[in-house]
């Protein structure tokens, strides 16, 4: 019976934002569709506009998912069903990370498919692209674990600009990077140690986030 | 099983500038309970603690006996709770509500519900961000209603109303207490809303409750007696009696515990008795709250 009221508060959640998810799937398919031009302008836009509809996704959804919520008062009324906190934040942490998956997944899936599709663009960039998808997936959870966890929109927005620096500074230290960087120009993917150590790294921020966020949820006494 | 709806035993909470105090409240079922409170009294705080949204620091909760916050998955199905903080989706439609609403509760009463949205002259297929205060305040209790819970927890609700929604809503919870099995804890700074519709008032002040009773009882047991006294003489405070004001001759006696024999021994004084009046429950709400302020500065 509670596992149906998880499913249908995550379902309410992905009534409410879908608009915006779907906005962001449009404009990463835009940015695509940019890619394609043989243009090497229309490549470097189409490139950084694909990173910022993932970018812009992630900052905007845990704010509009999570913290919202609070702000704008539908807590209390969200509680007074027969659900725990523990099961409101498994909710909204399933909720939160299922409606940035999707388009993150999507536009990923899209963005490997061209570039391996295209013969002029050299397949040794593929590693540092999944890198780089990375960087956002990161950003996000963090963003999305702050919100939850201060139900704040202050500390959520420190999160955020905390976060949008540091895309800057790691794309110039990853792309800058020698045991990256000579492998770009390869015919195929090389999956270096470099390469693997980044990507452990990036799935292990995630792992981590996510579990001290749930530890601190389950720890919580107040709610609304 | 309990004859008790609510039961709270000993119920602490402190916060930086707040306590609430070794609360002791009882709602037995089909009962409507008052609970009257200044602002900031801890009226909220309570409810919030039997709803299991706060975690108490001591003490013991049942709610339709199910302990609290550990049980409180199986105690809301049951329980209908609305507050003044709380709020609906702005951008969705009151039908959306409904949907959602229905889709988690199997007792979801859809005739009701239709019925309700007549009586509150709401359009389900509106916007929440398009209604008025009071049409959202009636939104809320739809939603609540409409799942047919044995318990309704009632915080505030009719804060911000005009009189003619807070006449609709009451009409509409004295209704709903007509099935006898429903119990239902009602919030209130608006004493009239509280007199008009509760069996028993409870009235909470500074995080300590001061009294709690059947109003009938309530109302009987306060009253107001107007003397003349000999000039000079200072009036006595008899045993039921928790204030006198004196001005000169005259003086306004309040009880507590009003018994006619006072009149009597007031006489036997040298005091005059003109009038002995019954008290609305604001000006003993008023008086409980000053009497008790008075204690605990005294204390």
């Amino acid at each position: 019976m509670t596992s149906r009221v998880i499913q249908t508060l995550i379902l309410k959640d992905w009534r409410l934002q879908r608009t915006q998810i779907l906005i962001s799937v449009a404009a990463g398919g835009l940015a695509l569709a940019l890619l394609q031009l043989k243009s090497e302008t229309a490549f470097l836009v189409g490139t950084v506009w694909f990173f910022v509809s993932l970018i812009v996704l992630g900052s905007m959804l845990p704010v509009s998912n999570v913290v919202n919520e609070r702000k704008k008062q539908n807590l209390p009324f969200l509680m007074s069903l027969p659900i725990s906190a523990l099961q409101y934040a498994i909710s909204k942490m399933a909720s939160t990370l299922g409606l940035f998956l999707l388009p993150w997944g999507a536009l990923v899936i899209a963005a490997s498919t061209l570039v391996m599709s295209r013969g002029d663009i050299p397949k040794g960039i593929v590693p540092l692209m999944f890198i780089l998808f990375g960087l956002p997936l990161v950003g996000f959870c963090l963003i999305a674990a702050t919100a939850l966890v201060s139900e704040s929109e202050g500390w959520a927005i420190a999160a955020t600009i905390l976060c949008n620096s540091w895309y800057g500074l790691a794309w110039y230290f990853i792309i800058r990077n020698p045991a990256i960087n000579r492998d770009l120009n390869s015919p195929v993917p090389v999956w270096s140690p470099a390469v693997l150590t980044i990507l452990t790294g990036e799935a292990a921020a995630v792992a981590l986030i996510l579990g001290v966020t749930f530890y601190l949820q389950s720890r919580k006494r107040e709610f609304v | 099983m309990s004859d008790l709806a609510i039961e709270l035993d000993g119920v602490e909470k402190t916060y930086p500038f707040f306590t609430l105090d070794r609360i002791h409240l009882q709602v037995p079922h089909g009962q409507i309970m008052g609970l009257i409170g200044p602002n900031g009294a801890g009226k909220s705080t309570t409810i919030r603690i039997l709803m299991g949204l706060v975690q108490q620091d001591r003490g013991e909760v049942r709610v339709l006996g199910r302990r609290m916050p550990a049980e409180q998955i199986a105690a809301k199905w049951d329980i209908g709770f609305a507050s003044e903080d709380m709020r609906l989706y702005e951008g969705m439609t009151l039908a959306w509500h409904m949907d959602f609403i229905r889709s988690i509760y199997p007792n979801w009463d859809a005739p009701y519900a239709q019925l309700l949205l007549k009586r509150f002259g709401l359009r389900a297929e509106q916007k929440i961000k398009g209604l008025s205060h009071g049409q959202r305040v009636k939104a809320t209790l739809l939603l609540v209603l409409a799942r047919r819970p044995r318990l309704l927890v009632l915080d505030e609700p009719t804060t911000g109303l005009d009189p003619v929604a807070r006449h609709e809503i009451l009409k509409e919870l004295t209704a709903v207490m007509t099935d006898e099995g429903r119990s239902v804890l009602f919030s209130s700074h608006n004493t009239q809303d509280v007199e008009q519709i509760s069996d028993r008032i409870t009235f909470i002040d500074r995080g300590r409750i001061i009294d709690s009773m059947d109003k009938e009882a309530y109302l009987d047991r306060w009253r107001r007696l107007r003397l003349e006294v000999p000039s000079g003489m200072a009036l006595p405070a008899l045993p039921g009696i928790i204030g006198i004001r004196q001005d000169g001759r005259l003086a306004v006696a309040t009880a507590n515990a009003f018994a006619p024999e006072m009149a009597n021994a007031y006489e036997s004084t040298g005091a005059r008795v003109k009038s002995i009046e019954t008290m609305t429950l604001e000006e003993i709400f008023v008086a409980n709250v000053e009497h008790s302020r008075e204690q605990e500065v005294g204390a």
